[in-house]
């Protein structure tokens, strides 16, 4: 993690901002998840990036600013409880011996949930012909058997899905 | 540039139809050096690549799971939120590592963007780099196969002990405590150790170890030398002490022999994706018994020791 310096007046908006809205905001998190760990661990986030945005001291509406960071958090926490779930239970398949550490767990689970924001998107035709292709490794005729489409659809959604991915690199 | 990566995506997905053949491999390379910008979008392409061979086996089936599982109650969350989930790119993980690795008793090969071949034996990791002058291929523990693609750019493999380029080839290498061992099964490569102006030249059917300073005498190759890669070991008259040694490799914990038996020879082949196999033939033909204390701990000793 990187250091952020704040300079003084930076720094008081963030108390401020902190003080002012932090019970309504736990408050806001805990009506939309089921635990109240996760709406803490979600408020403390959410006042982190807002901290890494150096921009506590310029908010017109805070509240609304600080809804929509942890809209977004929510979604985050979301995306990887299901990928963590769908991951064990592929994992339970395998012999124990194969069960990677922790550390190594959670670096599969960033690859995927970075694979995975990378389809957002994509329509759901798109991105099988994608998975089938990429991470399958499936050939252009296996792949349209599988997925019961012609050769060239393969092709055209292939072309399609590459494109997106470098598209939002740029973004 | 976005045409360019358009031009660039349709490259890509002819370059990877089942029966691409050599012409449209020429007109892709032409392609490619013709302009500066036509190398920087393929690169992009590669590294796109390069990140999703990070995703585990079977990734394609985790997210397609996950994603349902959300489906089913996205409604909900939709309406909580006020937000439709697709579509949220608010920040970013870190940026992609581009790294290859196994796990013990585990083998993978990979197809790099530009059509090379790569193997990784048992515990190994490397990383890959291709940019628009070369392809370099960093190799930082455990043991790799090559097989190259047709490319303009050079590529080579390097390791704490210096650098190996290829010279159109298959060859592996091995990342050994203080060494590193190459062994070419087709074409050459040129060794370069790390602090030393030699460069040695290795041809097809030798092996040889080099560390930073120096290199060793080239050898002879086994036949078999490259079996690891369709998951055997193959031992001709070798010390059972060395067998062991090897199939060490592909089991996590301890495997090892007494030194009463560590002498015998023998010839076999053995299947790395079962070592508990493996050691049950080697305890038939040698009159010998394993030792087992867990699944992890497990030694090879003279019939009537401890019985």
């Amino acid at each position: 993690m990187s250091t952020v310096v704040f300079d003084g007046a930076a720094h008081r908006g963030l108390e401020t901002l902190y003080r002012e809205h932090n019970g309504w905001l736990y408050g806001w998190l805990r009506q939309r998840l089921s635990n109240s760990a996760d709406a803490a661990d979600l408020a403390q986030d959410t006042f982190i990036r807002v901290m890494l945005a150096r921009s506590a001291s310029t908010l017109k509406e805070p509240r609304h600013y600080l809804a929509t960071i942890a809209r977004g958090l929510v979604i985050d926490l979301y995306r990887r409880r299901s990928l963590e779930n769908a991951y064990l239970e592929a994992l339970a398949l395998q012999p124990e011996y194969h069960a990677p550490s922790a550390e190594v767990r959670a670096a599969i689970i960033d690859t995927l949930m970075a694979i995975d924001r990378m389809l957002d998107g994509l329509g759901p035709r798109t991105r099988a012909i994608f998975l089938a292709v990429q991470l399958d490794g499936l050939s252009y005729e296996k792949a349209a058997e599988r997925l019961a489409v012609s050769v060239s659809t393969v092709r055209k959604h292939l072309a399609r899905a590459l494109m997106h991915c470098l598209l939002i690199e740029d973004a | 540039m976005k045409a360019i990566l358009a031009d660039a995506v349709d490259w890509y997905v002819r370059l990877h139809e089942s029966n691409v053949d050599d012409s449209t491999r020429s007109a892709w390379q032409a392609w490619v050096a013709a302009d500066r910008r036509h190398a920087e979008a393929w690169a992009r392409l590669e590294q796109l690549q390069c990140h999703l061979d990070n995703a585990p086996s079977g990734a394609a089936q985790t997210l397609a799971i996950a994603r349902r599982d959300r489906r089913n109650a996205v409604k909900a969350l939709t309406m909580l939120l006020g937000v439709g989930v697709v579509g949220w790119q608010g920040y970013r993980v870190s940026p992609w590592r581009c790294d290859y690795s196994t796990r013990i008793g585990e083998r993978q090969q990979f197809s790099l963007a530009d059509g090379t071949r790569l193997d990784l034996n048992t515990d190994s990791r490397a990383d890959v780099t291709f940019d628009a002058g070369q392809r370099l291929i960093h190799l930082h523990q455990g043991e790799i196969l090559v097989e190259t693609a047709k490319d303009p750019r050079p590529l080579s493999v390097r390791t704490v002990s210096g650098d190996i380029l290829a010279l159109g080839t298959r060859f592996s290498v091995r990342q050994h405590a203080a060494s590193t061992r190459v062994a070419v099964a087709a074409h050459a490569v040129e060794v370069r150790p790390r602090r030393s102006s030699e460069v040695v030249r290795i041809d097809s059917g030798y092996s040889m170890s080099f560390n930073a300073d120096s290199v060793e005498p080239l050898r002879a190759l086994p036949p078999d030398a490259l079996a690891w890669v369709q998951g055997m070991l193959v031992s001709v008259d070798w010390r059972l002490g060395d067998v062991i040694h090897e199939l060490a490799r592909y089991r996590p914990g301890y495997l090892g022999c007494s030194p009463q038996v560590a002498e015998l020879r023998l010839s076999g082949a053995f299947n790395l994706d079962d070592t508990d196999v493996a050691l049950l033939s080697l305890e038939d033909a040698l009159l010998i018994r394993a030792r087992r204390m867990t699944r992890y701990w497990v030694r090879l000793e003279p019939l009537g020791l401890h019985s």
